[in-house]
C-alpha cells in the first residue's frame, strides 16, 4: 500500500487510535454520558469548522471566524429581548454578509483570503465593540429559556446540541456532495482555472463560500451565547486555531479540493479527544494552547498537496 | 507635460500624501492635535510597532508573509522579563544580559519558523500563524497567566527620559530604523530580499539560495520583533502574553498602508515608517477629536483591504485565494 | 572547440533528439533553425546545463565534461539569453548583471555600490550600452533589456578560463529592426570574446548573422550549411520535407462544409497587444486552422472566443448574434467548447472523477433546484466511456490517473455531450502518442460530419494542412494569407512557411 492510498484514511484512523489510547488510560473516558456530554461541549467549535471548511476547500482561508462568532454573541444578547428566537436569523445573516464581504474583495479586488478576513474579521470586532458599549453583557435568563431554552434539552438522551450539530453537518454534506454548487466548489478548488474554462461563474462559487463560512461562524457565535447566556466582544477567542486544526486534522489541505465535512466532524472529534487527553493527563490549560500549535503545524505538513504550489511563498 | 503623474510615482508618494492630509484633516478639526506633546505621544505609540512592522516588510519584500509577530513579541517580552529579573532587576547590574538575550530567542523563533516554511514547504502564511500561536502559548506556559513587573528605574528611563520632548525609546527606535534601511540598501542579504520578491524563479535559476535567504529573513524579522517587545515592555514596564495582542493586524496595516506591495519586490522601510505614522495617527486622531474608539478597527480593516486593491495591478494577477 | 557527440534525449513516449553532432569553433556564430517541436529547445536545455543527454558526449577542447544544472554549464563558459526576459524588473540593472555573484562586491558585510556601479559599467560597455548602471531595469527598453542580459552573460568572462559559448534564444522577438541591427552589430563585434549560437524563427536573419546554420527536424540535424552557399528556400524545404500520409489525417473521411449561415464570425476584431483586425466565418462541419509561430496570435485569437479575452474593436457574432458580454460562462451557454492546451491545468480537473469532469460545464443540464441527478451524469459519462472508447475502469476514476489521450477524450467528451457546436482545439494532441492522435484525427472528421465547427491550432504544419478545410496564416497578430478550397487542392508545407517567417 503506497502512502497516497493510506492518506485519506489518516484521520479516523488517527481517532480510532487516540480514542482507544485514552481510553485505555482512563477507562471513565468510554463513558457514554461522558462521551455524549464531552461531544456536546464541542458542538459550536465544529459548527464554526464546519463553515471553514467551505473556505478551505476551495484553497481559501477564513482568519473572521472568530471574530465574527464574538460579534454574533453580542447581536444576540443585545436583540434578544426584541425580536426573540428570530434574533437567529439576523445572527446568520449578519455573519453570512461579511464573510461574503470578504469573498467579494478576494475574488473581485484580488486581496488574498487571508488578509481579507483578517481586515473584515476586524470590522466585526468594531460591530461587536460599539454593540456591547465594550462590556460583557448577559441574557435575561427568562428571555433565553424562552427563546432557545430547547436548545439544551434531551430527546431521548441526546442533547439537542448533538441534534443540531448533525442536522448541520448533514446539511453541509448534502450541498457538498449532492449539489452543483458543492460539485463546482471542488472544481475550484481542486483546479480552478480549468474551472474557468469550463464556464462555471468560478467569482460567486468562491463568495458564496466565504460567505456559508460566515454564517456557520454566525450560528456557532448564537449557540455558544445562548450556552454561555451572554455576549461579549472577547467571548469566543481561542477558536480559530482549534476551527482551523479540526479542518486540517480532519484531512481537508490548505491546497483544497479533497476532505470536506465530514473529515472536519472527524477533525472536531479528534481535537475533542486531545482535550480529553489533555484534561486526563492533567496539562495545565495554559499549555493547550501551545500543543495545538504544534498539531497544526504538523497537520498542515502531513496534508499539503505540494505538487499544487510551483512556489511556496 | 504630465508625466510625472504615473501609476509609479503615484503609489510611491501617496501615503505620504495620506499621512499629510490625515494629520491636516485632525489639526483642523481639532488643533490640540497638532501640538508637540501629541506629536510625542503617537510617536511613543508608534515605537513599539514600527519595530515589528520593519520585521515583517522584510518577509513581505519577499512576497512572503509572517503571522507570527503577537507569539514572538509575547515570548520575548517574557523571557526578558524573567531573565532581567533573575539576573538582578536593573540595567546597572548583569540585568543587561537579557537585551541581548532577547534578541536571540526572536531570533531563534524567527528562524524556526523560516526553516519550517522553507524545509517543509509549508506556505508562510499558515506556518507562522502556527508559530505564533505556539509562541503565544509558550509565553502563557512561562507566565502561568500573571503579569511580570519590570520596574527597573535605568531601563524605564527609555520612556521616562526625554530629549527635545521626545522619550529615548523614540530615538532607540530611529536608530533602529536607520540600521533597518542599511540591511535593506547596502547589504547582500537585503537585496536578495528584492531580488526574490521580483521574481522568484530568475533568482533561482541566476544562483540564489533562495531557501537560506528565505530562512534568515525570517531570522532577522524575529530579532526586529524582540526589539519591539523591548520597546513594549520599556513603555509600559509590563510583560506578560498579552504584550504581543494586535501587533500583528497592525504591523501588516501598517506594512501594506505604506506602500510595500503584498506581491512582493517593491517597498521598503521608509514607507513602512510612513505606514505606522498613518495607523497610530489615525488611533490618535480619532480620540483627540472625540470619536469612540472602536471605529478604529473597523476604519484600520477597510483601509488595508483598499491599500491591497490599490497596491495590484490586476492585469498581472490570474487569481488569488 | 565545443562539440557534440551523437546526442540522445528521450522522453516518455518522445524519442527529442536522435544522434545530434555539433560543432562551434571559436569565435563562430552558428545559427539553429527547425519548426515547433523540431527539438532546438530541447537541445539548448542540453547545451546550457538544464536537461543532461541520455548518451552521447559534450565536450569542450576535446575534453568530456558534464553539466547538472546551469550553474555548472556557466563555469564551464555556457551562458545563455532567455527569450523571455530574465532580468528582475524592480533591480537595479547593475544587481542584474551581479545577481548571484555579489559577494565580490562585499566588504564587512556592507555592498560597495561604487565598486559594483564600476564593474557593472565595464560589463555594459563590452554591449555598448551607455546607461547608468543604477538604473532600474522596469525604465529600460527591450532592446536595452536584451543587451543587458548579453552584458550579464558577458561576465563569464572574468569568471571563467577559457572560451564562451552564449546561446541566444529568439533575441530579436521583441526588437525593431535597427534594434536588431544594432545587436547583430555588437554581437559580431564580441566574436574575439565569445561564440555564439543563435536560434530564431526569422529566417532573414539566421542568414545574415551565421557563419554555419544547422537545420533540425524531428529531433535530428538534417543539414549544416554555411552561409555563402544558404539559401531560404532550400533551408525552409528541409526544415519540413516530408510526404503526408493522407491515411494519417483521415483525409479520405474530409467531406465539404455547407457555406450556408456560418456559426461564428469575426469582423475586424483586435485585441491591443495580441492580434489586430482578424475577420473569418466558421461554418457548420469547417475545420479552420490558424497557423502561426509562437506569439503569432492564434491562442489569443481562440481566448478571445471564449471570452477570456476582450476585444479592444471589431465585432464577434455567434449564429449571426453579436456577442455582449465577454466571459467564459457566455460562451459556453452560446455553445462554444475550447480544449486548452495545458490539458492538465485548464482541462481537466485532476482530482476528479471521469464523470465530474464531463459534466463539469453543463451541471445545469443534470440538476434541479441545484441538486445533482449524479446517476444521470453517470449514464451519460458512460455512454461517452463507450462511444470515445475511453480507457477506464470506470466513471468513477480520477481524471488526473488517466493517460492524455484519455484525458483529451474527455474534455472532448465534456463539450460534445453538453451539446456544444462550435469547438476551439489548442494544441489537442500536443504530447500524445501517435494511436491517440490518430484517436483525436477521427473525432475532428466525426464532430464534422455531426455539424460541429472546428477552430483548430494544430500541433504541426502536416496536421494543419491534414485536417483543415481553410487555413489562415498569422504573422505578429496580422492575418497573412487564406487558403481554402482543400478538397481539391491542398497548399504545401512550403507555402505556408513562406507566410508564417
Amino acid at each position: 500500500m503506497s502512502m497516497e492510498r493510506i492518506k485519506p484514511h489518516f484521520p479516523w484512523i488517527t481517532l480510532i487510535v487516540l480514542g482507544t489510547l485514552v481510553g485505555i488510560a482512563n477507562p471513565s473516558f468510554f463513558n457514554p454520558a461522558g462521551l455524549v456530554s464531552l461531544t456536546a461541549d464541542v458542538v459550536p467549535l465544529f459548527i464554526m469548522a464546519l463553515g471553514m471548511t467551505f473556505a478551505i476547500y476551495i484553497g481559501g482561508i477564513d482568519l473572521s471566524v472568530q471574530q465574527l462568532a464574538n460579534m454574533v454573541t453580542v447581536i444576540a444578547t443585545v436583540y434578544l429581548a426584541q425580536f426573540g428566537i428570530a434574533v437567529a436569523v439576523i445572527c446568520i445573516a449578519a455573519g453570512f454578509l461579511i464573510g461574503a464581504i470578504s469573498g467579494y474583495a478576494t475574488t473581485r479586488l484580488y486581496v488574498p483570503s487571508f488578509v481579507s478576513t483578517l481586515a473584515m474579521g476586524f470590522v466585526a470586532l468594531s460591530v461587536a465593540k460599539y454593540l456591547s458599549g465594550q462590556r460583557a453583557l448577559y441574557m435575561d435568563a427568562e428571555l433565553r429559556n424562552a427563546s432557545f431554552g430547547w436548545m439544551f434539552d434531551n430527546t431521548a438522551g441526546v442533547p439537542h446540541e448533538l441534534i443540531i450539530a448533525a442536522v448541520l453537518l448533514l446539511l453541509a454534506w448534502f450541498l457538498q456532495t449532492r449539489t452543483s454548487f458543492g460539485r463546482s466548489l471542488k472544481a475550484v478548488g481542486a483546479g480552478e482555472l480549468a474551472a474557468v474554462a469550463s464556464g462555471l461563474n468560478v467569482n460567486r462559487i468562491k463568495i458564496l463560500a466565504f460567505a456559508i463560512s460566515g454564517g456557520f461562524a454566525g450560528i456557532a457565535g448564537l449557540i455558544f451565547s445562548v450556552k454561555l447566556s451572554g455576549g461579549d466582544a472577547n467571548l469566543a477567542n481561542g477558536f480559530l486555531l482549534l476551527a482551523i486544526v479540526a479542518v486540517l486534522v480532519g484531512g481537508t489541505p490548505l491546497t483544497g479540493g479533497v476532505g470536506g465535512v465530514l473529515n472536519t466532524a472527524i477533525g472536531t472529534l479528534i481535537v475533542m479527544v486531545i482535550r480529553a487527553a489533555m484534561v486526563y493527563l492533567e496539562v495545565a490549560a495554559t499549555q493547550q494552547q501551545m500543543i495545538f500549535g504544534i498539531i497544526l503545524i504538523i497537520a498542515i505538513g502531513l496534508t499539503i498537496d505540494r505538487t499544487k504550489l510551483r512556489i511556496v511563498k | 507635460m504630465n508625466n510625472w503623474l504615473t501609476r509609479d510615482n503615484l503609489i510611491r508618494w501617496a501615503p505620504l500624501l495620506v499621512l499629510l492630509a490625515l494629520i491636516c484633516l485632525f489639526a483642523l478639526i481639532e488643533p490640540r492635535f497638532f501640538s508637540v506633546r501629541n506629536a510625542a505621544r503617537i510617536a511613543i505609540a508608534s515605537t513599539p510597532a514600527l519595530m515589528v512592522a520593519i520585521g515583517v516588510t522584510f518577509i513581505i519584500i519577499m512576497g512572503s508573509i509572517d503571522l507570527s509577530m503577537e507569539g514572538t513579541v509575547s515570548v520575548c517580552a517574557v523571557i526578558f522579563a524573567f531573565a532581567f529579573i533573575a539576573l538582578g532587576g536593573t540595567l546597572a547590574s548583569f540585568a543587561w544580559l537579557a537585551l541581548p538575550l532577547a534578541l536571540l530567542v526572536g531570533a531563534a523563533v524567527g528562524l524556526l519558523n523560516g526553516l519550517i516554511h522553507v524545509r517543509f514547504k509549508i506556505p508562510s502564511f499558515m506556518c507562522s500563524l502556527a508559530i505564533g500561536f505556539v509562541g503565544t502559548g509558550f509565553a502563557l506556559l512561562l507566565t502561568g497567566g500573571d503579569r511580570v513587573r519590570v520596574e527597573d528605574e535605568l531601563f524605564r528611563s527609555l520612556l521616562t527620559i526625554r530629549f527635545l520632548n521626545f522619550p529615548i525609546m523614540v530615538y532607540v527606535a530611529l536608530a533602529c530604523l536607520v540600521l533597518a534601511w542599511f540591511i535593506q540598501s547596502h547589504t547582500k542579504l537585503g537585496r536578495n530580499f528584492y531580488a526574490i520578491g521580483g521574481g522568484e524563479e530568475l533568482a533561482t535559476s541566476s544562483g540564489l539560495n533562495v531557501g537560506r535567504v528565505r530562512a534568515l529573513a525570517f531570522m532577522l524579522a524575529g530579532m526586529f520583533y524582540a526589539i519591539g517587545a523591548l520597546l513594549a515592555v520599556g513603555r509600559i514596564g509590563i510583560a506578560e502574553t498579552a504584550t504581543g495582542n494586535n501587533f500583528m493586524f497592525v504591523s501588516i496595516t501598517a506594512v501594506v498602508v505604506g506602500g510595500t506591495a503584498l506581491w512582493g519586490g517593491i517597498g521598503g522601510v521608509w514607507n513602512t515608517l510612513v505606514g505606522v505614522l498613518i495607523v497610530n495617527v489615525i488611533n490618535n486622531g480619532m480620540v483627540v477629536i472625540g470619536l469612540p474608539n472602536f471605529v478604529q478597527d473597523a476604519v484600520l480593516g477597510i483601509l488595508v483591504i483598499t491599500a491591497v486593491v490599490l497596491s495590484t495591478n490586476r492585469k498581472t494577477v490570474a487569481f488569488v485565494k | 572547440m565545443y562539440a557534440l557527440r551523437k546526442i540522445d534525449k528521450v522522453f516518455p513516449g518522445v524519442k527529442a533528439l536522435s544522434a545530434v553532432d555539433l560543432d562551434i569553433g571559436r569565435g563562430e556564430i552558428i545559427g539553429l533553425v527547425g519548426e515547433n517541436g523540431a527539438g532546438k529547445s530541447t537541445l539548448m536545455k542540453v547545451i546550457y546545463g538544464a536537461y543532461q543527454p541520455d548518451s552521447g558526449s559534450i565536450e569542450i577542447d576535446g575534453q568530456t565534461v558534464r553539466f547538472s544544472n546551469p550553474r555548472q554549464a556557466m563555469h564551464h563558459g555556457i551562458g545563455m539569453v532567455f527569450q523571455e526576459q530574465s532580468l528582475i524588473t524592480n533591480l537595479t540593472v547593475m544587481e542584474n548583471i551581479f545577481l548571484g555573484y555579489e559577494q565580490q562586491f562585499v566588504r564587512y558585510g556592507i555592498i560597495d555600490w561604487k565598486a559594483m556601479a564600476e564593474a557593472a559599467k565595464a560589463q555594459l560597455a563590452k554591449v555598448k550600452l551607455a546607461i547608468d548602471p543604477s538604473a532600474i531595469t522596469s525604465s529600460l527598453s527591450f532592446a536595452q533589456r536584451q543587451l543587458v542580459e548579453l552584458a550579464k552573460v558577458l561576465t563569464l568572462e572574468e569568471r571563467v578560463d577559457g572560451d564562451l559559448v552564449i546561446l541566444l534564444d529568439e533575441p530579436t522577438s521583441v526588437l525593431a529592426r535597427e534594434e536588431v541591427e544594432l545587436l547583430f552589430s555588437i554581437v559580431r563585434d564580441l566574436r574575439n570574446r565569445a561564440s555564439f549560437i543563435f536560434v530564431s524563427h526569422r529566417m532573414e536573419e539566421v542568414l545574415e548573422i551565421s557563419d554555419r546554420i544547422y537545420v533540425m527536424k524531428d529531433g535530428e540535424v538534417v543539414d549544416v550549411v554555411s552561409r555563402d552557399v544558404a539559401d531560404i528556400d532550400a533551408i525552409q524545404h528541409k526544415m519540413v520535407g516530408r510526404e503526408i500520409d493522407k491515411e494519417y489525417y483521415r483525409e479520405q473521411l474530409q467531406k465539404a462544409y455547407s457555406d450556408q449561415a456560418p456559426l461564428l464570425s469575426l469582423e475586424d476584431v483586435s485585441v491591443s497587444g495580441r492580434f489586430s483586425n482578424v475577420s473569418f466565418d466558421l461554418h457548420a462541419g469547417e475545420v479552420l486552422c490558424l497557423v502561426g509561430t509562437e506569439g503569432s496570435g492564434r491562442e489569443a485569437i481562440l481566448r478571445t472566443i471564449f471570452g477570456m479575452e476582450h476585444p479592444t474593436s471589431g465585432q464577434l457574432s455567434v449564429r449571426g448574434k453579436p456577442v455582449a458580454r465577454f466571459s467564459p460562462q457566455a460562451a459556453v451557454a452560446a455553445g462554444i467548447g475550447y480544449t486548452p492546451r495545458e490539458r492538465k491545468v485548464e482541462g481537466i480537473v485532476a482530482g476528479m472523477n471521469v464523470f465530474e469532469n464531463m459534466t463539469l460545464s453543463q451541471l445545469g443540464n443534470y440538476s434541479r433546484a441545484g441538486v445533482l441527478n449524479v446517476s444521470g451524469e453517470r449514464a451519460t459519462a458512460r455512454q461517452w466511456i463507450e462511444r470515445l472508447a475511453i480507457k477506464t475502469p470506470s466513471e468513477h476514476k480520477d481524471c488526473g490517473g488517466l493517460s492524455g489521450g484519455n484525458q483529451q477524450k474527455v474534455v472532448l467528451a465534456k463539450w460534445r455531450s453538453g451539446g456544444s457546436d462550435i469547438l476551439l482545439l489548442d494544441h489537442p494532441t500536443r504530447g500524445l502518442d501517435i494511436g491517440a492522435k490518430e484517436d483525436v484525427y477521427d473525432m475532428i472528421r466525426e464532430m464534422s460530419d455531426a455539424g460541429v465547427g472546428i477552430i483548430l491550432v494544430a500541433d504541426t504544419l502536416e496536421e494543419a494542412i491534414g485536417l483543415a478545410h481553410t487555413i489562415i496564416v498569422l504573422k505578429d497578430g496580422v492575418a497573412q494569407q487564406r487558403f481554402d478550397g482543400f478538397l481539391t487542392q491542398k497548399p504545401s508545407l512550403y507555402d505556408l512557411l513562406h507566410h508564417m517567417i
